[in-house]
């Protein structure tokens, strides 16, 4: 019996390592023809593309970070606050699950059909029209990611608070915020992820002028440079995994 | 912390460094081009064009942008778009009464050009203000002439290319050019062909079209919806009888070029096609396809035409955009253009219109050893028909065929 | 001070946050799907004209749209239920060895592949040139390119539910585990065992139900999720049928301009589905 548990856990783990090795080494190769096994060519000519102003890559990169970074900043602590009221609102169910639809509908479908506002507010094909364009996906998520956390134990601390002379500020300061810490950074994450992994809403909104890595990738796909598209795959990946090494245990969150 | 804090701030006024565009009130074509040229220095134009060849990518990216860079002191910046993408953009700028459009030129021709020009979607006549134009010469037919319109300065030449289908001449020695020897071929080679659904694909069936019409110019002149009605079911009853010998049994349909290609170059199917006759010296150096390659017209003929570079109505940058196109009209990027290991396209000027220097450059560019020239192709090519046949053809392959 | 008070006053400090929620929560959702219902009646719209229902009949009498929202239902539920099944697999047998550092860190690591790259590497390994297509190959398995069968744009979407499988399950098995320690289900089995329960009945009539019943929501919200996928079917999917969003885009962006307003009527029916499938999902938590 072990012995099948040890190779069926085996082949999990190979089943999840294998592409993150396949993608990078198709990486790392060029003139990789059907039917071998493996490529003709394997160095380091591609990676060293990433940093040349022809293919782009290092400037979606830094795009998509910067993107990422403003998209899950702001939806974090718009969303921690605006939670707040809502939670303790009497009519909070209502609120929360109005909240859902923003979420739950596909990014792509809400993107084209809000494309005449972004005209309209001049935001269309910008940076910062993609960046609003994501937080209406990423701030109903934060709002629902911390309806959990405000309740009657919370209430109770911030009334301790008052009672023993400390303004609202110290309050939220010192009590509250040590608290939330956790969960922050989880929703951070969270946040981080769902704008780092946007393509649909970001190709329309963005009108294809705003060239993050997802856009990126597509576009090696549609000119099936293979080569090049593992490449974006790879620095597509790396910030996540990233986040998942220093954050293992925030990572993981359930929004019940 | 702090790092963290001062950096989000320098990213910040990194992301509001758009550049604004050159705006003005004169019209452009009153200017000298002296002044144009100094007054589009500096500023920042952005061009929609098509993305799917990786070797016209790669010319703009590395040859055409760093050029403007240096000798003019423009950016160009390139927006992925194409057909109905560019007009709907526009379309909904208009609606949205946008001061100024996300894109300064376009790359279009037949159908595009047709739609743009009917929501007043471009700016002109330009044509002949731009210097280079002079080396056009606007009496060839299929210059001058945008499916059956006439380009009246609207838009400028940019490449003229012929229609070719390809195969390998030692798998395949005799490949068919009439629909009865394609429906024999695909029932002795079933898998091996199919039509793809996008621009090549389309260019592809109105060839088929004008076999059926029953002769070349069968379908020369406006739009005739029941000339098309009789074609097209001719047309869709042949596939719809054929396909299930085509690749995946006609059960679904490639939708870019590039994933043909790349079908051909693997021996995934045997009988390929497409612009600039059959593109095949390019693939060939690269090592994608094997040297037995050659490329074919079809019988009744092929299509041969040009393709343009427009300048959006509500640009801010109508100059800047000039100046661009003007560049992409030289000799030097024209000839660049035409490199046969590359993006391998001809060029619109006239020969006889050239300096004796330029004359003699392009007699010492590389000649393509593989494919035929577009000199070659002359005695098959075929006027492209009225825009509205391909619309219908986009549509109806959709209905007649794919949903079926 | 005192101003700064003030201005952080519950009362102030409500009105803001209503108008936060309001006009990031509410107001996009709300304007973009007016847009799409007055563009679907040819209210708004280039090249429309006015009021018209001939897009409703059009689309409501056409097959696609009923075709489309039954393979995008189907295909969704396929994937959720082999998704859910491994993830249950490896929970209930596994959970042990979840325990492990090296273990539990490589199940976390599926959640770096966004549906983009798990699309794309669907293509390189399942296509007909791809990896496997040449392992077989070289095996002598198949003869050639075309020998090898059907994996991705096939009309069981065979690609498709392999990627969407690749990216929910191991979310799942995530969640599991965590519920598991939760609810200190190990505890309920031995529970179970004292009282007479084999392995089998405690698994299928204790953990499995407690596993399922805790992550109904999430279970029911992926599901919504996935039937809206873009992006994968984008990439794997064939010309027709095609999921409800791909369908959707397309029609916006089609040559005919005439006909787009068939593209927002979907839109519009679509999210008046997934508004009541929400509904449903919150109205039963109560």
């Amino acid at each position: 019996m072990p012995k099948t548990r040890k190779v069926i856990l085996l082949l999990y783990v190979v089943m999840i390592m294998f592409p993150f090795f396949y993608l990078f080494l198709l990486s790392l190769s060029a003139e990789w023809k059907f039917p071998d096994l493996s490529p003709n060519y394997f160095g380091l000519k591609n990676w060293e593309q990433i940093f040349s102003s022809q293919s782009g890559l290092g400037v979606s990169f830094i795009t998509s970070l910067f993107i990422s970074f403003f998209v899950a900043l702001t939806t974090t602590s718009l969303g921690f606050y605006v939670s707040r009221y809502i939670s303790y609102h009497p009519r909070r169910h209502t609120m929360s699950m109005l909240a859902y639809f923003p979420y739950v509908i596909a990014p792509v479908v809400f993107g084209a059909c809000m494309i005449y506002f972004f005209l309209k507010m001049g935001l269309f094909g910008t940076l910062y029209g993609v960046i609003l364009a994501q937080s209406f996906v990423a701030f109903p998520y934060a709002l629902i990611f911390f309806t959990s956390f405000w309740g009657e134990k919370i209430q109770n601390y911030e009334q301790l608070v008052a009672t023993l002379g400390g303004n609202v500020l110290q309050g939220f300061m010192k009590v509250t915020l040590p608290l939330a810490k956790g969960m922050l950074m989880i929703c951070f994450f969270q946040t981080f992820l769902i704008s780092w992994f946007e393509y649909g809403l970001t190709s329309v909104i963005g009108v294809g002028k705003v060239e993050t890595l997802t856009i990126k990738v597509f576009l090696f796909i549609k000119e099936s440079n293979f080569y090049f598209g593992a490449l974006s795959c790879c620095l597509l990946i790396l910030p996540p995994l990233v986040l998942i090494y220093f954050n293992k245990r925030y990572v993981f969150n359930k929004i019940l | 912390m702090r790092l963290l804090y001062i950096a989000t701030l320098a990213l910040l006024f990194y992301g509001c460094k758009d550049q604004k565009a050159y705006t003005s009130s004169t019209d452009p074509l009153t200017l000298e081009w002296s002044e144009i040229l100094a007054q589009a220095s500096g500023t920042e134009v952005s061009f929609m064009m098509w993305q799917g060849s990786p070797d016209l990518n790669k010319y703009i990216n590395e040859y055409i942008k760093p050029s403007l860079k240096q000798e003019y002191g423009i950016d160009l910046k390139i927006v992925g778009g194409q057909g109905s993408e560019i007009v709907q953009l526009l379309m909904g700028e208009k609606q949205a009464n946008a001061s100024d459009s996300q894109v300064d030129m376009v790359w279009i021709n037949g159908e595009t050009f047709f739609q743009l020009k009917s929501i007043d979607g471009l700016w002109g006549p330009f044509l002949d203000k731009l210097p280079n134009s002079k080396l056009i010469d606007l009496s060839n037919k299929f210059i001058s002439v945008d499916f059956q319109q006439p380009i009246n300065g609207m838009e400028a030449p940019w490449s003229i290319t012929q229609f070719a289908l390809v195969h390998d001449s030692i798998d395949t020695p005799n490949p068919p050019t009439t629909l009865a020897e394609l429906a024999s071929y695909v029932e002795q080679n079933p898998g091996y062909f199919t039509i793809s659904n996008d621009f090549s694909g389309m260019t592809l069936l109105k060839s088929f079209l004008a076999e059926l019409s029953g002769s070349p110019n069968g379908l020369d002149g406006t739009f005739d919806e029941a000339k098309y009605s009789d074609l097209s079911q001719k047309l869709w009853s042949w596939i719809n009888q054929n396909k299930k010998y085509f690749w995946k049994k006609g059960e679904t349909f490639p939708t870019e070029n590039t994933k043909l290609n790349q079908m051909y170059a693997n021996g995934e199917i045997k009988i390929s096609y497409g612009f600039g006759e059959g593109g095949i010296d390019d693939k060939i150096a690269q090592g994608l396809i094997p040297k037995s390659t050659k490329a074919y017209p079809w019988r009744n003929g092929t299509i041969k035409n040009s393709n343009y570079l427009g300048i959006v109505s509500n640009s801010s940058n109508k100059i800047g955009a000039m100046v661009v196109i003007n560049y992409l009209l030289s000799p030097d990027a024209q000839f660049r253009k035409a490199d046969v290991s590359g993006v391998n396209a001809n060029n619109v000027l006239s020969y006889d219109l050239l300096t004796s220097e330029d004359k003699a450059k392009y007699d010492q560019l590389p000649k393509r050893l593989y494919g035929p020239t577009i000199e070659e192709l002359k005695d098959h090519a075929i006027q492209e028909p009225d825009s509205r046949y391909m619309i219908k053809l986009y549509e109806d392959f959709r209905k007649y065929v794919i949903e079926k | 001070m005192k101003i700064l008070e003030s201005m952080l006053s519950k009362n102030n400090q409500n009105h803001i946050s209503l108008g936060l929620f309001f006009v990031l929560a509410i107001l996009p959702v709300a304007a973009a799907f007016s847009y799409a219902v007055l563009y679907s009646f040819g209210v708004v719209g280039i090249a429309n004209e006015g009021f018209t229902l001939r897009f409703w009949k059009d689309v409501l009498s056409k097959g696609e749209f009923i075709q489309s929202f039954g393979y995008s239902a189907a295909i969704s539920a396929v994937s959720m239920v082999i998704s859910i099944g491994l993830a249950l697999y490896l929970t209930v047998i596994f959970h042990k060895d979840f325990k492990n550092r090296i273990l539990s860190f490589i199940a976390y690591l599926p959640l770096s592949l966004p549906g983009v790259v798990a699309a794309f590497f669907g293509v390189q390994v399942l296509s007909k040139s791809g990896f496997f297509s040449r392992i077989s190959y070289n095996l002598g398995w198949t003869k050639d390119l075309s020998g090898f069968p059907d994996l991705i744009n096939d009309q069981f979407a065979l690609g498709i539910i392999f990627t969407f499988v690749s990216i929910v399950s191991p979310f799942f098995l995530l969640l599991f585990l965590s519920i598991f320690e939760n609810e200190k289900i190990d505890e309920l089995r031995k529970l179970a065992n004292s009282l007479g329960a084999n392995r089998r009945q405690s698994i299928w009539k204790v953990e499995i139900p407690i596993l399922l019943h805790k992550s109904k929501k999430l279970i029911s919200l992926y599901f919504i999720f996935l039937m809206g996928a873009y992006e994968i079917p984008l990439i794997l999917g064939r010309e027709a049928p095609q999921m409800l969003s791909v369908l959707i885009v397309r029609d916006l962006k089609q040559y005919d301009l005439t006909l787009i307003s068939e593209g927002y009527v979907i839109a519009v029916i679509y999210s008046i589905v997934i508004g009541l499938l929400t509904y449903l999902i919150f109205s039963r938590q109560k």
